[in-house]
C-alpha cells in the first residue's frame, strides 16, 4: 500500500513541476483542438467541457473531438454521465487528447435503483453495479454467463452448456426451497415476467443488483431473492454517433473433464474377464482384444468444433429535443454438441422526446427473435434426453459412422446394452424453439415546477413460443434401440405459448432541500396482470419419417392450459440527508395479488435504513488519506410471491377410465386446497460499510447480512394414506446469512494502468423449522434437515470391498454381502448394514463455504487487458454417472481404472470396485454412498481480452477503430473429475431444485470459446 | 391540466372497486375442487376417478410393478428369466427370492395405489350423502365407492398387516399423520364397506359393464369371510353371488373381444385405442427376453423388450397341470429360438397388438369360477364336503377343461384339491401367493422351493455358471408380511416398520 501512496505522490510531483513549466507562458486565450476517449481508447461524443469558474462550455462532437477557446492558465472540465469528471489544467496547450474512465468508482456517480436513481453517497443499502461496456468483449450469449466473478454475494452458475440456457443466479443464497430462486429483474422500471437470457447484452447501458432489503423492499412480494435493474442505452447527448461490435470465434471442449472411458481394446478385455469370471463362454467378438485399437471415443463423437458469432450495430443520435439510441443485434452459436444452435436477432429502439421544458415523453421498443435447436442432451440416460451419457456409456466397438460413410441407426450388437447410435440422433430428432418476445414501454413524464415531477408509464412484455419436436422411428434410449420400419415408435409434438404482461405506473416524485436538509419522496402506484395460454398438441401414427409436421399423423392428444395473474400495489419512499452526512430512508410496497389464498391477499413490505458519511465529519475530513468512509445499516421485510398462480385452489383433474373400450370422463381432486396460502416473508438486515483511501485507489465494501426467511412455502411431502403425496403450504424457516468483501484498486496509474476488483462472499444457510413435525425432507440423493443448511448430500459412505475372508469376517455385512463385494460404512453401530436412513449420513454440503472473482484491468498505450476469474470454495458435487460407468455387469462402457476391480483375494484391486460376479454388482452399483461424491472447488479463468486500438486518426467515416482477442472459459483448475464443476440438474435434463443441488448429470459441457472482434466507431 | 387528468385517473383506479375483482383469479384450465362433488355428472365422474388406480395397481408400462409381483411371482407358481445382460432389474427380482427390503418399487406401487382409490372413495363419501341425488344414483355411486374402499384396504391388510385407516379425507397436515390400525379393525371395516356396497349396488343385469354391481361386493365379502376363516358367512355371501356363469371356453375368458364377459365380476379395464393411452403391457412384460417379440403369434415386429422376463411359469407348475388340461394351452406357451429350447411364458394374456408392446388385454380380477372354488372351500371346512364337491367340480370337470369329476375324498384330501384347482384356474392372476399365506403352506413351499431353485438355476432359467446368492429364499414367518414402502416410514413417525425388515 505504501508503495502505491508514493507512487501517487510522485505522479503529482510530477504534474506541479509540468505546472510550474508551463505557468510562465502568458495568461492569455488559446484555442485548443483535443479528442476525447474512453479508458478503451474509444471516442466520446457528447463529453461537455467547460471552462472551470464559467458557464461557457460545448460537447465533443460525434469524433470525440472539440475545439474551445480558453484562458492558457484556465482549467477545462470534462464531465461525461457514468464517467469520472477530469479537470485539466490548458498550460498554454493547443492540443489535447484526454482520456475519462467509466465513474464505476466515483462517489458522485448516480446509480439506478428500484423507482428511480440516487448518487452513490447517499445509498444506504447493499447495491453493486457493473457497466454494460465492462461486459462488451466476453462472447457469451447470456448477460448472466458475463457477469460471473463480477458481484459480491451474487452466486452465478452455469449449469449446463447448452447454448442460450442454464445459468442459475442466486443472490445472497437461495432464499426458498421451492418458491424460485431467481432474483427479480427489472428492465427500464419494467419487472418482467420471464428471464433476461434472451436480451442482447450489447443493449445494456448499466447494471444495478439490489442486494439487502431495504434497496429492494420496493419491489416488496417478489423482492426476497434480489433485484437486478438493467438500464438500456438511451440516446447520448451529441450528435449521431454509429458504433459497430462484432466478434467472431470458435469453441471446443475441453480434453480435461472428458470421461475417461475405457477404449475399444480395454472394453473387449473387460468384457472377456466378465464372461470368464463368470463362467459364461466368451463371446467371439472379445476374444482377441488385442485385435481392436482405440475404436469410437463416442463422448468425442457427438462433439464439435463450433463457431460463435456476435454483430451489434447501435446508432445514437440526438437532435434538440429528440434522441434517439438502436441498437441491432445478430448473435449466432452453434453448440459444441452436434446440430445445437442458437440464434438471436434483436432490435432495441430507445426514444426519448422533449415537448417543452416541462413535458418529456418516450418510447422503448424491443422486439428480439430467438431460434433454438437444442437436442435432448442433458439428464440420466433412462430418461428421454440423455443424449450424453448414452454416448459415453456405449460400446467403443460400434461405430458412429460406418467405413462407407453411411450412419449405423444402432449402436446394438457390440457388447453394450441395446442404444441408438447416438451421432445418428442428434442430426435426426428436431427439439426446436422459436421465441418472440416484444418488450415496450411509453411515458410521459411531467415537471411543473422544480424538484417535481410525475411520470406515468405503459409497459408490455409480449412473448410466443413455438416449440417443434419430431422424433423419428431410429430414435431410441438404451433398451430401445431405433428401429427404422416401425413407424410406431415416430412421435411428435408441437407447443404454442402466448404470453404476456402488462404494467401501469404512475408515480409522483419530489426532491427539496432546506439548507442541510434533503427530503427525496416518492409515492407510486401500479397494476400488473400476466397471462400465458399453452396449447400443446402431440401426434403419433405417422406413416414413416419422411413428412415431419403433424400432419401427417393419425392421432392426436391436445392439451391446453391457460394461467394469469394479477398484482396492484402501492409504494412509498422518503429520504433524508443532513448535509449528506447523516442519512435516513425508509420505503414501503403495499401489494395485493390474485396468487394469495382469498382470506390473506394483501402484505406489506417496509423498510428503514440509515447511513454515515464519517468521513465528512470534522475529525476525519483532516485525514487526507481517507476519501470516503460510510457506514450503513437496513432492515426490512420483503416477500417471494412464486408460488404458483392457482396454489391456492385444490384442483380437480381429469382421471378418465376405459369401461369396455370406451373412455369414460372421470375426475378426481388433485390435492388439497389452502385459502389462507400466502407469500414467503423474507426479514432482512444488512450492516455494511464503505471505505477508500488514497484518493480513492483503493475502495473497499464490506456487508454483513442476517435473513430469516418464514412463512415458506413448500410442498411437504404427507402420508399417502391421506390419499395424496404431498400439501403446499406456507411452513418452514430458514436462516441466511454472510459476509461479503469487495476491494477495489487502482494499482497503478501511469501509462500503464492497472485496477483490480477482487470480491469474496460467504453465504450460509440454516434451517430453522420445516413443517409441523419438523420432519426432514429427502431429495434425490439429499437431505433437508432443521438446525443444518438446506439440502446436504446424503446417502451410505463408501468402504471400499471385503477384501478378503478375514476382512469379511471383521467387518459389518448386508444380507447378500459376500467377499469381494462392496462394503459399507455401519453408521448406526448395530452391526448389519441395512439399505434404509438407519446406515445414511450427511455426505457433503452442494453450497460452496465461500465463493470469489477477481477482474484484473491493463491498459498500456493502445493496448488493453482484461482478466476475469471466477471461483468457488468448499463445496461438494455427486458425479451421478459413476453407477453406470462404474458398472460391474458389463453393460456399459466402464471409466479405465474398473480394470483395477476385485478379482480374488490376492489380487483385490484398488478397493473402489467390488467384483463382477453376475448377481452380486447391484449393492455397490444402486445404493449411492460416499464414492461418488467429490469435492467440487474451482478457479476458473472466465475470460481474458486483449484489445488494440488502431492508432489512426480517424476520417469522415471511420473515427476509431479497436481490434481484440478474448478466451472465455480458459481454463478450469479443479479436482472435480466431471466435465463441470459448476454442474447441476436432475434426471431429465432441467435445473434441481434447490433442495436437490449437487448433482450432476453429465450435461452439456462448457466450451472453451476464443474469439477475435472489432469495434468500430464511424 | 395533463396531470390533473393523470392524477385523476390513478385516483378512480384506486377508489374503484374493480380491485377486488382485478386480484380475484380463478383457475380457468382447470376446476377449482370447491366447485366439484355438486350433481350427478360431478359424482359419477368421481367414481370414474377412483377406479384409475386400479391400473398402475396391476400394471401400466413397462417393467411394471404390476400386482403380479407381490401375487404370483413371490409364489412357486411363477419366477423370472435371470437377465444376465441387464441387470437394473434386480430389485424386482428380490420379490422373487426373498431379499426384498422397503426400498423395493412393488411395495409402493401396491402400497400407493391403494391409498390413492381409498382417497378417492373418501372424497366421494364425505360428500355423497348431503348431495341431491336421486336414492338410485347415489345407491350406485356410493355402492362402487364403498367396494372400492373395502377392496383396497383387504388388498393392504393381506400384504401389509396392520396399516393405517384413513375414512374421511384430512383437511390439515397434522391429519394425514396417522399410525397403523390393527388387522382386526381394519376388517371390520372393510366387512361393514362391503356389506353395505352389495345391498347400495345393482345386479350385475342392470350395471353398466366394467363397473361393480352387487356380485362383486358379494364375492369380495365372500373373500373376505374366506380369509378370516368365517366359513358360514363365506358361504352366504358367496351364495348371493349371482347373474354370473362360466364360458365354454376356458381361452375365451381371457380374450379382450370378451371384455367383461358372463364370467367376470370385477377386471382392470385396459384399452389400446393409441389416443386414449389406456392400453396394458404387461403381456409383453411376461415373455421371454427376445430380440424381436414379433416370433410370438400375434405381436407385431418390434424392438428388443429387454425389460421382459417376467412372471415365467415354474417348471414345478406346468408338471401340475393333470396330464389332459386343456387349460395348460391356454394358459401357458413355450418357446425355442435363439438361448430359449420350449421356455414357458403366460399365454393367458397374449392376444396380439397393433402397436407393440400395447395390447387391449384386461386383468382379470374376480372371475364366477373362483366364486365356486371359494364356495367350495367354504363348504368343505364346514364339513358339508358333499355340496363342496359339486362347486369343485362345476369348475374342475367342466368340459372346458377336459377333465373327469373328482371323485369323493376327506375334508383334508378335499382340501388340497380346491387348492390345487385354485393354483390352476386362476393361475396368473395373483392369487397364489395369498393362498399359501392363508392357508398355513407358504414357508414349507416357498423353502422347498427355494432349495430346487438354488440345487438347478438352470431349470429355472439362470444362465449357465449363474446362482442366486446364497442369502435368497431364506424364508421366516416375518416374510409372509412385505415391508411398509421407505418414504412412509421416513415421513411419518407414527409408522413402525414391520418386524424383520
Amino acid at each position: 500500500m505504501e508503495k502505491k501512496f508514493y507512487a501517487v505522490i510522485l505522479v503529482n510531483i510530477f504534474f506541479i513541476l509540468l505546472l510550474t513549466q508551463f505557468n510562465n507562458a502568458v495568461a492569455q486565450t488559446t484555442k485548443i483542438t483535443g479528442l476525447v476517449r474512453d479508458e478503451k481508447n474509444q471516442v466520446l461524443p457528447g463529453v461537455g467541457v467547460t471552462i472551470k469558474g464559467t458557464s461557457s462550455g460545448i460537447s465533443t462532437g460525434s469524433d470525440g473531438k472539440f475545439i474551445i477557446s480558453a484562458p492558457a492558465t484556465g482549467i477545462l472540465v470534462f464531465s461525461f454521465v457514468g464517467y469520472t469528471s477530469l479537470e485539466v489544467p490548458v498550460n498554454g496547450k493547443s492540443t489535447m487528447v484526454v482520456n475519462l474512465s467509466p465513474s464505476t468508482k466515483s462517489l458522485n456517480e448516480v446509480i439506478v435503483l428500484a423507482y428511480g436513481s440516487q448518487s452513490k453517497r447517499t445509498i444506504t443499502g447493499a447495491v453493486q453495479t457493473v457497466s454494460g461496456a465492462e461486459l462488451q468483449d466476453e462472447p457469451a450469449a447470456q448477460l448472466t454467463q458475463k457477469l460471473q466473478g463480477k458481484l459480491a454475494g451474487v452466486q452465478i452458475t452455469q449449469t449446463t452448456g447448452t447454448p442460450g440456457a442454464g445459468m442459475a443466479v442466486r443472490i445472497r443464497g437461495a432464499a426458498s426451497i421451492s418458491a424460485g430462486n431467481s432474483p427479480l429483474y427489472v428492465v427500464d422500471g419494467f419487472p418482467i415476467t420471464g428471464d433476461i437470457s434472451n436480451i442482447n447484452p450489447d443493449e445494456i447501458q448499466d447494471i444495478s443488483v439490489l442486494k439487502d432489503a431495504s434497496s429492494t423492499s420496493l419491489y416488496g412480494s417478489r423482492a426476497a431473492n434480489g433485484v437486478v435493474i438493467i438500464t438500456t442505452k438511451r440516446g447520448k447527448s451529441g450528435q449521431t454517433q454509429v458504433n459497430m461490435n462484432a466478434y467472431y470465434g470458435v469453441q471446443q471442449v475441453p480434453q480435461k473433464g472428458r470421461p475417461d472411458m475405457m477404449d475399444a481394446q480395454e472394453f473387449a478385455e473387460f468384457k472377456k474377464e466378465v464372461a470368464v469370471d463368470n463362467g459364461q463362454a466368451v463371446d467371439p467378438m472379445f476374444q482377441n482384444p488385442s485385435q481392436y485399437g482405440k475404436g469410437t471415443d463416442w463422448y468425442n463423437a457427438v462433439l464439435r468444433t463450433a463457431p460463435i458469432e456476435n454483430y451489434t450495430l447501435s446508432i445514437n443520435s440526438n437532435k434538440e429535443k429528440l434522441s434517439t439510441a438502436v441498437i441491432l443485434g445478430y448473435f449466432n452459436q452453434d453448440g459444441v454438441l452436434r446440430n445445437s444452435n442458437y440464434k438471436r436477432y434483436s432490435v432495441r429502439a430507445n426514444t426519448d422526446y422533449k415537448i417543452n421544458d416541462y413535458v418529456k415523453v418516450g418510447i422503448n421498443v424491443a422486439p428480439t427473435f430467438t431460434t433454438n435447436n437444442t437436442p435432448q442432451s442433458d439428464g440420466i440416460w433412462y430418461n428421454t434426453g440423455g443424449i450424453i451419457q448414452g454416448a459415453i456409456l456405449t460400446s467403443p466397438l460400434a461405430p458412429y459412422k460406418n467405413t462407407d460413410g453411411s450412419i449405423p441407426i444402432n449402436s446394438s450388437g457390440y457388447g453394450t446394452l441395446d442404444a441408438p447410435n447416438w451421432y445418428n440422433e442428434l442430426y435426426t430428432q428436431t427439439n426446436n424453439t422459436k421465441t418472440n418476445r416484444i418488450l415496450g414501454n411509453g411515458y410521459v413524464e411531467v415537471d411543473p415546477f422544480p424538484g417535481f415531477y410525475i411520470k406515468s408509464s405503459i409497459n408490455v412484455d409480449y412473448g410466443q413460443a413455438l416449440y417443434n419436436q419430431f422424433i423419428p422411428s431410429t430414435s431410441g434410449n438404451f433398451f430401445n434401440p431405433g428401429n427404422l420400419t416401425d413407424a410406431s415408435r415416430i412421435h411428435a409434438t408441437v407447443s404454442n405459448n402466448l404470453n404476456y404482461s402488462w404494467l401501469w405506473e404512475n408515480i409522483a416524485g419530489y426532491k427539496k432541500s432546506f439548507g442541510k436538509h434533503n427530503f427525496d419522496a416518492l409515492i407510486g402506484y401500479t397494476s400488473q396482470y400476466y397471462r400465458t395460454e399453452t396449447t400443446t398438441t402431440n401426434a403419433s401414427n405417422f406413416p414413416d419419417n419422411l413428412v415431419q409436421t403433424i400432419n401427417a399423423a393419425s392421432t392426436f392428444t391436445a392439451t391446453q392450459n391457460v394461467e394469469e395473474y394479477t398484482l396492484l400495489s402501492t409504494v412509498g419512499r422518503l429520504n433524508y440527508n443532513y448535509d449528506n452526512k447523516y442519512i435516513l430512508s425508509a420505503a414501503i410496497r403495499r401489494d395485493g395479488s390474485s396468487r394469495f389464498g382469498a382470506d390473506n391477499r394483501y402484505g406489506n413490505f417496509p423498510s428503514v435504513s440509515a447511513g454515515w458519511v464519517a468521513s465528512e465529519e470534522g475529525f476525519l475530513k483532516p485525514i487526507k488519506t481517507i476519501s470516503n468512509l460510510k457506514f450503513r445499516a437496513s432492515y426490512g421485510t420483503i416477500g417471494n410471491n412464486n408460488i404458483g398462480n392457482y396454489t391456492q385452489y385444490a384442483t380437480v383433474v381429469g382421471t378418465n377410465y376405459p369401461f369396455n373400450n370406451s373412455l369414460a370422463n372421470g375426475r378426481s381432486i388433485a390435492g388439497l386446497n389452502n385459502t389462507q396460502l400466502g407469500w414467503e416473508t423474507s426479514r432482512e438486515a444488512d450492516f455494511g460499510f464503505d471505505l477508500s483511501v488514497l484518493d480513492n485507489r483503493i475502495s473497499f465494501s464490506y456487508d454483513y447480512y442476517n435473513k430469516i426467511t418464514d412463512n415458506l412455502l413448500y410442498s411437504v411431502d404427507i402420508p399417502i394414506s391421506s390419499g395424496f403425496y404431498n400439501y403446499t403450504t406456507n411452513v418452514g424457516k430458514l436462516k441466511f446469512y454472510g459476509h461479503e468483501f469487495n476491494l477495489t484498486t487502482r494499482n497503478l496509474t501511469g501509462s500503464l494502468k492497472w485496477s483490480t476488483n477482487f470480491n469474496v462472499s460467504i453465504n450460509r444457510n440454516k434451517v430453522l423449522a420445516l413443517g409441523t413435525a419438523n420432519a426432514s425432507i429427502f431429495g434425490d440423493l439429499t437431505i433437508t434437515q432443521v438446525g443444518k443448511p438446506i439440502g446436504q448430500l446424503y446417502g451410505y459412505v463408501f468402504d471400499g470391498v471385503y477384501k478378503n475372508q478375514a476382512d469379511f469376517d471383521a467387518s459389518p455385512k448386508y444380507a447378500g454381502a459376500q467377499v469381494g463385494m462392496g462394503k459399507f460404512k455401519d453408521i448406526n453401530g448395530d452391526g448389519v448394514i441395512t439399505f434404509d436412513d438407519r446406515d445414511k449420513t450427511v455426505l457433503g454440503d452442494p453450497t460452496p463455504k465461500f465463493i470469489y472473482g477477481m477482474t484484473n484491468n491493463f491498459a498500456y498505450k493502445n493496448f488493453d487487458l482484461a482478466v476475469t476469474l471466477a471461483g468457488q470454495y468448499g463445496n461438494k458435487l455427486a458425479n451421478r454417472i459413476e453407477p453406470f460407468t462404474e458398472n460391474l455387469d458389463g453393460a456399459f462402457n466402464v471409466t479405465k481404472d474398473v480394470a483395477k476391480r476385485w478379482r480374488s483375494p490376492s489380487d483385490p484391486g484398488d478397493g473402489r470396485y467390488g467384483k463382477d460376479i453376475s448377481g452380486t454388482t447391484s449393492y455397490e452399483r444402486d445404493n449411492a454412498s460416499s464414492r461418488l461424491v467429490y469435492g467440487a472447488s474451482f478457479l476458473t479463468i472466465k475470460n481474458v481480452t486483449l484489445g488494440y486500438t488502431l492508432p489512426f486518426k480517424g476520417n469522415n467515416y471511420i473515427k476509431s477503430v479497436r481490434l481484440y482477442a478474448s478466451g472465455q472459459q480458459l481454463f478450469v483448475f479443479t479436482k472435480y473429475p466431471g466435465s463441470n464443476p459448476e454442474a447441476s440438474g436432475d434426471a431429465y435434463g432441467s435445473m434441481a431444485s434447490p433442495l436437490n443441488l449437487g448433482s450432476d448429470y453429465s450435461n452439456y459441457p462448457v466450451p472453451r470459446t476464443f474469439t477475435f472482434g472489432a469495434n468500430v466507431n464511424f | 391540466m395533463k396531470q390533473k387528468i393523470l392524477l385523476a385517473l390513478s385516483i378512480c383506479l384506486i377508489a374503484t372497486s374493480c380491485k377486488k375483482e382485478f386480484l380475484s383469479k380463478t383457475p380457468i384450465s382447470s376446476l377449482s375442487a370447491t366447485d366439484f362433488y355438486q350433481t350427478q355428472s360431478d359424482f359419477d365422474q368421481a367414481v370414474v376417478g377412483a377406479y384409475v388406480p386400479l391400473r398402475p395397481l396391476y400394471g401400466v408400462g413397462l417393467a411394471d410393478y404390476g400386482a403380479w409381483s407381490m401375487g404370483e411371482m413371490r409364489s412357486d407358481n411363477t419366477c423370472f428369466i435371470y437377465n444376465y445382460a441387464n441387470r437394473g432389474y434386480s430389485d424386482r427380482e428380490s420379490v422373487e427370492t426373498f431379499l426384498d427390503d422397503a426400498n423395493g418399487g412393488a411395495v409402493a406401487n401396491k402400497y400407493d395405489n391403494d391409498y390413492i382409490i381409498i382417497g378417492r372413495a373418501n372424497q366421494i363419501l364425505s360428500q355423497i350423502d348431503k348431495s341431491a341425488l336421486t336414492d338410485a344414483a347415489k345407491a350406485n355411486d356410493k355402492g362402487q365407492a364403498l367396494f372400492l374402499r373395502a377392496f383396497a384396504y383387504f388388498d393392504l391388510v393381506q400384504y401389509f398387516g396392520d396399516v393405517p385407516l384413513v375414512l374421511i379425507p384430512p383437511t390439515t397436515y397434522d391429519e394425514t399423520q396417522v399410525g397403523r390400525t390393527a388387522v382386526a379393525d381394519v376388517y371390520k371395516q372393510i366387512i361393514a364397506d362391503a356389506t353395505a356396497a352389495a345391498t347400495l349396488l345393482p345386479p350385475p343385469a342392470s350395471q353398466a359393464k366394467g363397473h361393480v354391481a352387487n356380485g362383486a361386493a358379494y364375492t369380495l365379502l365372500g373373500n373376505v369371510y374366506l380369509v378370516q376363516k368365517q366359513w358360514a358367512n363365506a358361504e352366504s355371501a358367496l351364495k348371493n353371488v349371482t347373474g354370473y356363469s362360466l364360458l365354454s371356453d376356458y381361452a375365451a375368458v381371457f380374450d379382450p373381444a370378451n371384455k367383461n364377459n358372463a364370467e367376470s365380476i370385477f377386471e382392470v379395464q385396459y384399452w389400446d385405442d393409441p389416443a386414449a393411452g389406456q392400453a396394458s403391457n404387461f403381456a409383453y412384460n411376461f415373455l421371454p427376453i427376445l430380440p424381436d417379440p414379433g416370433v410370438i403369434p400375434g405381436f407385431p415386429s418390434s424392438s428388443s423388450n429387454t425389460y421382459a422376463g417376467w412372471n415365467t411359469p415354474t417348471p414345478d407348475l406346468i408338471a401340475s397341470y393333470e396330464a389332459g388340461d386343456k387349460r395348460l394351452a391356454a394358459s401357458i406357451g413355450f418357446y425355442t429360438g435363439g438361448v430359449y429350447v420350449n421356455t414357458p411364458y403366460i399365454k393367458k394374456y397374449v392376444h396380439g397388438a397393433k402397436i407393440a408392446p400395447n395390447t387391449n388385454d384386461d386383468f382379470p380380477i374376480y372371475r364366477y369360477a373362483e366364486v365356486l372354488l371359494m364356495l367350495a372351500e367354504a363348504l368343505n371346512e364346514e364339513g358339508k364336503s358333499g355340496e363342496a364337491l359339486s362347486y369343485l367340480n362345476q369348475v374342475h370337470a367342466n368340459p372346458r377343461t377336459g377333465l373327469t369329476a373328482i371323485g369323493t375324498g376327506d375334508q383334508t384330501a378335499l382340501r388340497a384339491a380346491i387348492l390345487h384347482e385354485r393354483q390352476i384356474e386362476l393361475a396368473f392372476e395373483n392369487k397364489r401367493w395369498l393362498d399359501l399365506v392363508r392357508t398355513g403352506n407358504a414357508i414349507t413351499v416357498m423353502t422347498a422351493q427355494g432349495t430346487k431353485i438354488k440345487a438347478n438355476p438352470l431349470a429355472y432359467y439362470y444362465p449357465v455358471s449363474v446362482t442366486p446368492v446364497p442369502a435368497s429364499y431364506n424364508i421366516s414367518a416375518t416374510k409372509l408380511l412385505f415391508p411398509l414402502p421407505q418414504r412412509e416410514i421416513q415421513i411419518n413417525p407414527k409408522l413402525k416398520q414391520n418386524p424383520g425388515y
